[in-house]
């Protein structure tokens, strides 16, 4: 520690704090307009400046290190009347209007208080910025406001990474805009940084322009993917009109994406269904909550009688909150008596967390997405982070700009792809020989780390043996990848320490996903890249909760905490205080065959439309329909609703309700409730309750708040006992976390696995089975999703979102859209063995000859009628990732398009508005 | 991050520095907008530079041109014709008036452009004794001569090596500053044409000592000539194994190439070149980090200028202590002055440090040729200007600095009473504002503000009271505020006119 004097006070900072740093963290302050803690320090704005004692001249603060035995003053007539002279610069031609209308922005603050107004003076010239845009749905520039401090452009580089703003010409001329004439044409991803960090509001939030500034703040989780950032829910008037990213969270540090920061709109959307509904003859008719809650437990209770306990099956939802999972489970275990209890995980990673528990011990994320900072390199495999995962994506964007080797593993040329040193494009469902390959090469080229294998991994002399027959030269045409990539991209990933390795669904919705993981897993024990920061096997999981989901058992065969019902059993039933049901559950899929046999009698769907999302939808919906009842728990009336559902149960949505969320990185996060629940909509854990009340089951499910909830949980889970509300109010914790004193753990396996000293190398196979082109299905499709829009549409469908990516849309190389007569946006109908869908072709070199991308978001287009029904051989995930496809172009097809909603659900919102 | 460094993503540590070479001159649009001399050839442009303009009423016409072409140009190189038209084959006179021609030896017999002449004239002599020294010893002799760099802030040379030779980095770089652009210095641009060898032997004895690999001449856009010359002399030298891998048979190895500036003063400042030369916008940055820890590519550079880096070989082969003989105090050796054209003899002068200003005036120049000396601007624009009652002071950084002027980079500029106080200031903070890189905020909005409160002055007769005040509190913002030596430079400027001559500002204000 250094000790330091300021204004006449000593304190003490630590070296290599910068005198802001110092000034702030002991309640000193000194204005400034170009500083933002999330980006480096640029010395440009010169409000910050400070007179050190000895030094000729003021120095800025914000990028001037402390020394020793300085002293600092901070607020001397001198540099006062400095700052004077710099705002009053700025002021020159700023529009007066606006600080009387904006009265909380910095820089009108700053000249509130340095009694500075711009001139009236005649002549005062006009500022160089001349840029407006107002065409963006959620982002409106007006850069007469601008004041030059280079905030927007300095933080689309450094923080998301993707170059938007760009300052032109220089000195006072200088002017910041894009390269193109509007936002929407230009690369922006719409994550709303620039606004997030603008001082005058010359960039702003187009939705406090119309509907107001926020009057409330919550703190809370964003409800999109499984990355888990925090944010600041703005309300006003019972309604989110602005949110914020929390600056100080260890996951998005400051920064949100497209989703979390703008897809808010769904929550007033006009078909939200808030009140509960009972289908009589096809209709659905309006009924109270005791109504819809009677017709809910009696037709349980009946089947239950007459066909048995495993004739019901209840699927958890990835969007609720841990405790409501929790509770989901329970009901189907302690109420039902059966383990046909699922969730989305079953379609994502549920091979990952098989592959993983079964080497490691732990079915989850080994690392943090903190270790992104500490990689050397970084395996990007099977997933799309700057998409899917965005925040996740602009770290490891950043990693890569700032050094760090990136390999991609991807069919497509993904935005990352342009980052990495080496991009193995290889042919959908070669995950295992590709893998293999880079096995091998490790082993041939003796890169592996021979000490963790020595002391931490056991089966080398079995897989050193078994991998002879996968070197990259064999495996090269198999994989449509060259064999001298292949050793690359082993040498870069063995050799530059530490090594951190991200998957996605790309490595498990395949016939061998399970498989796939496995040998990924191989190549961090082989080269030590575990149990340290910066390295680790690291699933993305996709939804805000899924992690959790099944965390909290919504499994078949696991009870909460990830422990099987027979390791379980003791416990659980102690505490349920009832038996645990030992007849092996049906996973989702084995309910979807069970329902087409006609064994499955009733199930109830809270929060998962497995009715659009599921595979090879005409059989999925055959086997739905057959189903004697179903409820359906949701905010809106979704596919599986209008197939199949008898009761339609309105919940809260994640703004509306407290809990909490665990991430991809094992941090369980409170969830905080923004808003009353919408019309009669209640949180899923009330209606659980209820239902189990109604059934009889009054006592096991008396439990009124979350918290409550959350305690029960913590009484059946050793590793999240440590985890407490009181805790959670300073941030997430990452389970392990077994006591109240336990910091929680960040990174797995440090000096042993769960599963014993050493984890075992797998020799996988390669087994080419599942789908297969032909003559008459000349083409692979793969599936997967996109930036603006979320997993089933049903929340970012239900926003401007729509606006920025209309539809579904299918990705075609030049080659064979030059070959199939087709051109941008045409209309074309994607015909597999098992369906059919219609969508608008977009040609672009993302993609390689004889290989299509599609989304499934849009239920108008609904791409699973195309999917195949193969599954994963181990856990059964659905093989999305691949299916044999023939296109045919089709005239005068009108564009799915579901601008609907938005139109009606906001007024605010509505393109009329946003075009003004 | 700039946008630039994708393309480092993809490869930096991969590239070759032929292709970073390349990626230097090929540069988005937005980038491309900050230079003012893009595509623009500079021959038949009109100079607006400093010496050009106390020297307008030589020639109306031809200022009348350079103040109404569309992108202005300061300072051309040939303030000893001044104003100037920029033309190709103007050579100023030269003369030593030092007890040895260490910088001009060669240059007052004409060009030396080929390896023979070149090596005829003592050429990579001092290279050849530099292989047999350790880089430790060149170091220390260039320590021992006292050099200092002549590009303006006088820090000393062999200091700024011995902290590149003190990184651990394997790749360094050594960047001849070949864009100084002071209004009134021209002398590198003569060197660069006329002795390239000099510069490439110089470069080479430093590269030597610090252990740099590569070698860059960042090259002013508006010294197009020197191009060709200095490529030609690169690939002679290369051929003759004197650049390249194991020169001289020796384990040193070493290479140059040429990075064409594209306009844009502030790239004289040695952390806007390194950015400009990143393919970044050319904004001066903060310091530390100093470029010897983190230059180009984020790794150690040293940036030397033209003048200073002719110097070396001469002390390598006649010794520190010669060096050292000449000048006096902390100036150490000699010093080219460039006089500007209304002195009775302008031209290039090379003299010890020591002597009187006053000597500058009568003994190099022989006087004015119109008028009487009003003021001397030394060292460009952005320093103090030496009113006529300070001219005993002796030539000497420290001695200049104690009167608000500075050695600068050895432009001389007399001016008369055909030049007002009011219009100076217009002139010089025309030029400051039209040059700010614009990222810091006294620079880029107060530079503007004062030239419109002058140009006010000069259309109206006159500004108010307020005014006044502002351009006191603008000129004070700039010293304590700015961000790079543009900022401080002006106001070092404004402070002196306040001091010297603010009895003729009096009646401009009222």
């Amino acid at each position: 520690m250094l000790s330091l004097t300021i204004n006449g006070r000593k304190i003490e900072a630590p070296e290599g704090c910068t005198i802001l740093d110092a000034l702030r963290q002991h309640g000193f302050d000194v204005p400034s307009l170009c500083h933002d803690e999330r980006l480096k320090p640029t010395g440009g704005c010169r409000l910050c400046v400070v007179e050190i004692k000895g030094w000729p001249r003021p120095a800025t603060a914000c990028n001037t290190l402390v020394s020793e035995g300085m002293e600092i003053t901070t607020h001397s007539p001198e540099i006062e009347k400095m700052r004077t002279t710099l705002l009053r610069l700025l002021a020159e031609h700023y529009p007066a209007a606006a600080i009387a209308k904006w009265p909380d922005k910095d820089f009108h603050r700053l000249l509130r208080e340095y009694k500075v107004a711009p001139p009236e003076r005649v002549g005062a010239h006009a500022g160089p910025c001349a840029f407006q845009d107002t065409t963006h749905p959620y982002i409106s520039a007006d850069m007469s406001r601008c004041i030059t401090c280079f905030r927007c452009v300095r933080i689309c580089d450094e923080l998301q990474g993707q170059f938007v703003w760009h300052a032109w010409n220089r000195g006072d001329a200088t002017e910041i805009r894009p390269e193109v004439p509007t936002l929407l044409a230009s690369q922006c991803v719409s994550c709303g940084a620039c606004v997030d960090t603008c001082p005058t509001g010359a960039l702003e939030d187009q939705t406090i322009l119309h509907l107001g500034t926020p009057t409330v703040w919550t703190r809370t989780i964003c409800p999109y993917c499984g990355t888990g950032c925090e944010m600041h829910v703005g309300t006003r008037d019972g309604k989110i009109v602005q949110i914020k990213p929390a600056l100080d969270a260890p996951v998005n540090k400051g920064h949100l994406c497209v989703k979390g920061r703008y897809a808010f709109g769904f929550n007033n959307a006009v078909d939200r269904v808030t009140h509960p509904m009972i289908r009589e003859d096809g209709k659905w008719r309006r009924v109270s909550w005791k109504e819809a809650l009677d017709c809910a437990a009696r037709n349980l209770s009946e089947t239950l009688d007459q066909f048995g306990p495993d004739s019901i099956g209840v699927l958890g939802s990835a969007r609720a909150t841990n405790e409501e999972n929790y509770l989901t489970q329970k009901f189907a275990r302690v109420v039902l008596g059966t383990n046909n209890i699922d969730c989305c995980a079953r379609v994502c990673h549920a091979p990952t967390a098989a592959a993983m528990k079964a080497v490691f011990g732990t079915g989850a994320a080994t690392n943090s997405f903190e270790d992104i900072e500490h990689a050397a390199a970084i395996l990007v495999c099977g997933c799309n982070p700057t998409e899917n995962h965005p925040i996740v994506g602009a770290r490891i964007k950043q990693a890569a700009l700032r050094g760090a080797r990136l390999i991609v593993i991807d069919p497509r040329r993904i935005e990352l792809a342009q980052y990495a040193e080496v991009h193995l494009q290889l042919r959908p469902g070669t995950n295992v020989p590709l893998l293999n390959a880079i096995a091998c090469t490790i082993i041939e080229e003796g890169l592996r780390d021979p000490t963790a294998i020595a002391q931490r991994v056991s089966g080398w002399d079995e897989l050193q043996k078994f991998l002879r027959s996968y070197s990259p030269e064999t495996v090269s045409t198999t994989c449509g990848v060259s064999a001298i990539d292949i050793r690359r991209a082993a040498r870069v990933y063995a050799t530059s320490k530490p090594a951190m390795s991200f998957h996605g669904l790309g490595m498990t919705e395949h016939v061998d996903g399970t498989d796939g993981v496995k040998a990924l897993v191989n190549l961090a024990l082989l080269t030590g890249n575990f149990g340290k920061p910066g390295s680790g096997v690291n699933p993305l999981r996709g939804q805000n909760n899924v992690q959790g989901a099944a965390h909290m058992g919504c499994e078949p065969n696991n009870l909460t905490g990830l422990v099987s019902l027979e390791q379980g059993r003791e416990l659980f039933e102690k505490v349920w205080q009832t038996p645990v049901p030992s007849t092996p559950g049906m996973n989702l899929m084995r309910m979807i065959d069970a329902a087409a046999a006609g064994k499955l009698k009733a199930l109830w769907a809270i929060g998962y439309d497995v009715a659009l999302t599921n595979p090879a939808a005409a059989m999925t919906k055959r086997a739905l329909r057959s189903i004697d009842f179903v409820i359906v728990q949701d905010l809106f009336l979704n596919e599986l609703a209008k197939e199949c559902g008898t009761v339609f149960l309105p919940v809260a949505s994640p703004f509306e309700k407290d809990g909490t969320f665990m991430n991809s990185e094992r941090r369980v996060q409170r969830v905080r409730k923004a808003l009353q629940p919408s019309g009669e909509s209640k949180p899923d854990w009330q209606i659980i309750c209820e239902v189990a009340s109604a059934m009889g089951w009054h006592d096991a499910f008396a439990l009124e708040s979350p918290e409550e909830i959350w305690n029960e949980v913590r009484s059946v889970w050793k590793a999240g006992a440590g985890i407490t509300y009181s805790r959670l109010e300073d941030g997430g914790l990452q389970w392990p976390c077994p006591a109240e004193d336990h910091p929680g753990t960040a990174i797995l396996h440090s000096d042993s696995f769960p599963i014993g000293a050493r984890a075992q190398l797998t020799c996988v196979a390669f087994e080419p089975k599942g789908e297969s082109t032909s003559l008459a299905f000349p083409f692979v499709l793969t599936t997967g999703r996109n930036l603006y829009q979320f997993n089933a549409g049903t929340m970012t469908l239900r926003t401007p979102n729509v606006r920025l990516r209309r539809s579904d849309l299918l990705e075609m190389s030049p080659d064979d859209a030059r070959r199939l007569e087709v051109e941008d946006r045409d209309r074309v109908r994607v015909r597999s063995r098992y369906g059919e869908a219609v969508l608008s072709v977009k040609i672009t070199n993302v993609v390689k000859q004889g290989e299509l991308f599609a989304t499934f978001h849009n239920p108008d287009v609904f791409l699973n009628n195309v999917t195949s029904p193969q599954r994963d051989r181990v856990v059964d995930t659905p093989q999305y990732k691949v299916v044999a496809v023939d296109v045919t172009k089709i005239e005068n097809a009108p564009e799915a398009y579901p601008l609907e909603f938005i139109e009606e659900s906001d007024p605010a919102l509505a393109p009329a508005a946003l075009e003004n | 991050m700039e946008a630039e460094t994708i393309e480092r993503a993809a490869g930096a540590n991969l590239e070759t520095p032929s292709e970073q070479a390349t990626r230097c001159h090929d540069v988005p649009r937005h980038l491309a907008s900050f230079y003012h001399l893009n595509r623009v050839p500079v021959a038949g442009k009109f100079c607006n530079g400093t010496a050009c303009f106390v020297a307008r009423h030589l020639n109306r016409r031809r200022w009348a041109e350079a103040e109404q072409q569309e992108s202005r140009i300061y300072c051309v190189g040939q303030c000893f014709a001044a104003p100037a038209v920029a033309v190709e084959h103007a050579r100023p006179y030269m003369e030593v008036r030092a007890r040895h021609g260490v910088v001009l030896g060669r240059l007052i017999h004409g060009p030396t452009r080929t390896l023979q002449s070149y090596a005829s004239l003592s050429g990579y002599k001092a290279l050849e004794q530099a292989l047999d020294l350790s880089p430790g010893e060149i170091v220390e002799t260039i320590e021992d001569s006292g050099l200092r760099g002549r590009g303006g802030a006088g820090f000393p040379t062999g200091r700024k090596w011995r902290a590149l030779l003190a990184q651990s980095s394997p790749e360094r770089h050594i960047i001849a500053n070949a864009d100084e652009g002071d209004p009134g210095a021209y002398i590198d641009k003569y060197l660069l044409e006329d002795d390239p060898f000099a510069v490439l032997e110089g470069m080479t004895i430093a590269a030597r000592a610090t252990g740099a690999r590569h070698g860059w001449i960042y090259l002013r856009a508006e010294h197009p000539q020197a191009k060709p010359i200095l490529e030609t002399a690169i690939a002679e030298a290369r051929a003759a194994n004197l650049l390249g891998e194991h020169i001289l048979r020796s384990d040193f190895s070493f290479d140059i190439q040429v990075v064409m500036g594209r306009g844009s003063y502030i790239c004289g400042e040695e952390t806007a070149l390194i950015r400009s030369m990143e393919g970044k916008r050319p904004e001066a940055q903060a310091r530390p980090p100093l470029p010897t820890e983190r230059g180009l590519f984020g790794q150690p550079t040293v940036v030397n200028n033209v003048e200073t880096l002719v110097n070396i070989p001469w002390i390598i082969l006649h010794s520190a202590a010669a060096f050292h003989a000449f000048g006096f105090s902390q100036s150490r050796g000699t010093k080219v002055l460039s006089l500007n054209s209304l002195f009775r003899s302008p031209g290039l002068y090379e003299v010890e440090f020591g002597d009187p200003v006053q000597s500058i005036v009568d003994d190099l120049g022989g006087g004015l040729r119109t008028g009487s000396l009003k003021g001397l601007i030394i060292g460009g624009p952005l320093a103090g200007v030496i009113p006529p009652h300070l001219l005993e002071t002796p030539l000497g950084f420290e001695e200049l600095r104690a009167i608000g002027a500075s050695v600068g980079h050895g432009g001389v500029i007399a001016f008369n009473e055909h030049t007002s106080i009011p219009e100076l200031v217009h002139h010089v903070f025309s030029f400051g504002g039209y040059e700010s890189c614009g990222k810091c905020t006294p620079c880029r909005l107060g530079s503007r503000r004062v030239e419109q409160i002058f140009s006010q002055i000069s259309k109206n007769g006159g500004a108010d009271y307020w005014d006044e005040v502002e351009f006191a509190e603008i000129t004070a913002a700039l010293h304590a505020t700015s961000l790079c030596g543009l900022g401080t430079g002006l106001a070092e400027f404004a402070e002196s006119i306040l001091r010297y001559y603010g009895k003729e500002l009096e009646p401009c204000f009222r």
